[in-house]
């Protein structure tokens, strides 16, 4: 019976690590360039013995959020695959969330101060623009449409093995691989679309599905625990003193 | 054999139903899961009980990651050393197909390698820069969808109904059992008494 306890448990333990990540999806709905997150979990046998579930790991779901027009004046958004690389500091980190907005000193930087690399628009100029390939064009008083820098993403190996800081902001490891950066808008490639963002690729109907279907699981594991006691309360039970 | 053996393995019996029903219900979330079955057996030790498999095909969801594979029908993956149904597979950095635990997945010339933009079909071939490289073995009748996961074929209900079940018969063998000890009791004690 302690088997079953023990079983029951893990799925307790499962489900509460399904819910928190769904949770945490749901509360990142909204934010856009948010990719969200999902759980894996395997089953844990010994031999025919079934001993219940075990986590084995979480992972980002990069796959394509909606392009909507948005009211920014340097929102950008990635129609494919890629990052933008962004630096605060000495750091560096990727990102999908190209809500950008333009700083005193020229940089171009996102709401937690990360800045876009490769970047510095003139303070004389009057309007910006992000091309489809990456070029990043200035209006400026004297001079119309010069191009001041060339927008560069970055891909992965393995972008799954990337690591997660904050909501939209990822981190290089080793499993992922270096940073390579390339020029977007080629054929079939990734490109750039300028004034729009990235929405998260949260499904709030498919979220709210998964919350109930976690919570229910719950109960019917806790019923797995009481009755796992209940029996040996009975066994107990048999020795009449 | 006498009452007691057989209420005691009626108890064993219901204790292994249970462990059997938590085991589905705590797996309700692994993907690629297919529940185990109690079959429950008469023997002229009492009841037993055996855990088999079932072959029923899971609901398929899809998750937007190119390299997790659902199985249609019968089959396995072969991951490493072991042979799973999960099909949560992602390309590492090297570009070998791997699973959660970093397990590669094997085509049927050995461990898959490939580029970021291959594609699976639904015959298992694996397409590599306009030709096909390897091919995942599958049985006759067996497709597969990449892109999406097969999820458990756990059903809660079931598996609580169960678990509700097993309780009930282990509660009723307890009473069988204290009744025949009664019984016993009584003749031990009551019917026979020597002065």
């Amino acid at each position: 019976m302690n088997r079953a306890m023990y079983a029951a448990a893990s799925g307790m333990a499962a489900q509460q690590t399904q819910l928190e990540i769904v949770a945490d999806n749901l509360a990142n709905a909204d934010v856009a360039g948010f990719k969200s997150a999902a759980a894996t979990f395997a089953d844990v046998r010994a031999g025919s013995i079934g001993l219940g579930t075990t986590g084995v790991g979480k992972h980002a779901v990069f796959a394509q959020g909606k392009l909507v027009r948005s009211g920014g004046a340097f929102d950008v958004a990635i129609d494919g695959q890629g990052f933008f690389a962004v630096q605060r500091g000495g750091a560096h980190a990727y990102t999908r969330n190209g809500e950008f907005a333009r700083e005193a000193d020229g940089t171009l930087r996102n709401s937690a101060g990360w800045a876009l690399s490769g970047v510095r628009i003139p303070a004389d100029a009057i309007a910006v623009r992000v091309e489809r390939d990456g070029r990043v064009v200035v209006d400026a008083a004297g001079a119309k449409n010069q191009v001041i820098a060339r927008l560069r993403l970055a891909s992965f190996a393995s972008p799954d093995a990337l690591r997660p800081l904050g909501a939209t902001l990822f981190a290089a490891t080793d499993a992922s691989g270096r940073a390579r950066m390339f020029v977007p808008g080629g054929r079939d490639g990734p490109a750039l679309a300028f004034g729009m963002l990235e929405r998260s690729n949260v499904s709030v109907i498919e979220a709210m599905m998964q919350i109930l279907g976690a919570q229910r699981a719950y109960e019917a594991n806790a019923k797995g625990v009481q009755a796992a006691d209940e029996m040996l309360r009975i066994a107990n039970n048999l020795h009449r003193g | 054999m006498d009452g007691l053996d057989w209420t005691a393995s009626a108890m064993r019996a219901a204790r292994a139903q249970l462990d059997i029903a938590t085991h589905n219900l705590a797996n309700a979330s692994t993907d690629g899961y297919r529940k185990s079955a109690a079959a429950v057996a008469l023997t002229e030790r009492g009841l037993t009980v055996a855990s088999h498999a079932t072959h029923e095909q899971g609901a398929v969801r899809s998750t937007g990651r190119a390299f997790d594979l659902a199985l249609l029908g019968d089959g396995v993956f072969h991951a490493g050393d072991v042979a799973t149904r999960s099909g949560a597979f992602t390309r590492d950095r090297d570009g070998w197909i791997v699973d959660d635990r970093g397990r590669r997945l094997h085509g049927e010339h050995g461990a898959l390698r490939v580029s970021e933009r291959a594609k699976i079909d639904a015959d298992g071939m694996v397409h590599d820069g306009g030709r096909v490289v390897d091919r995942i073995p599958l049985p006759p009748g067996t497709h597969l969808l990449a892109g999406a996961l097969e999820t458990s074929t756990v059903n809660p209900i079931g598996e609580t109904l169960a678990i509700l079940t097993a309780q009930r018969a282990f509660e009723t063998a307890q009473k069988t059992l204290l009744a025949i000890d009664a019984t016993r009791d009584k003749t031990a004690n009551d019917v026979v008494r020597v002065r």
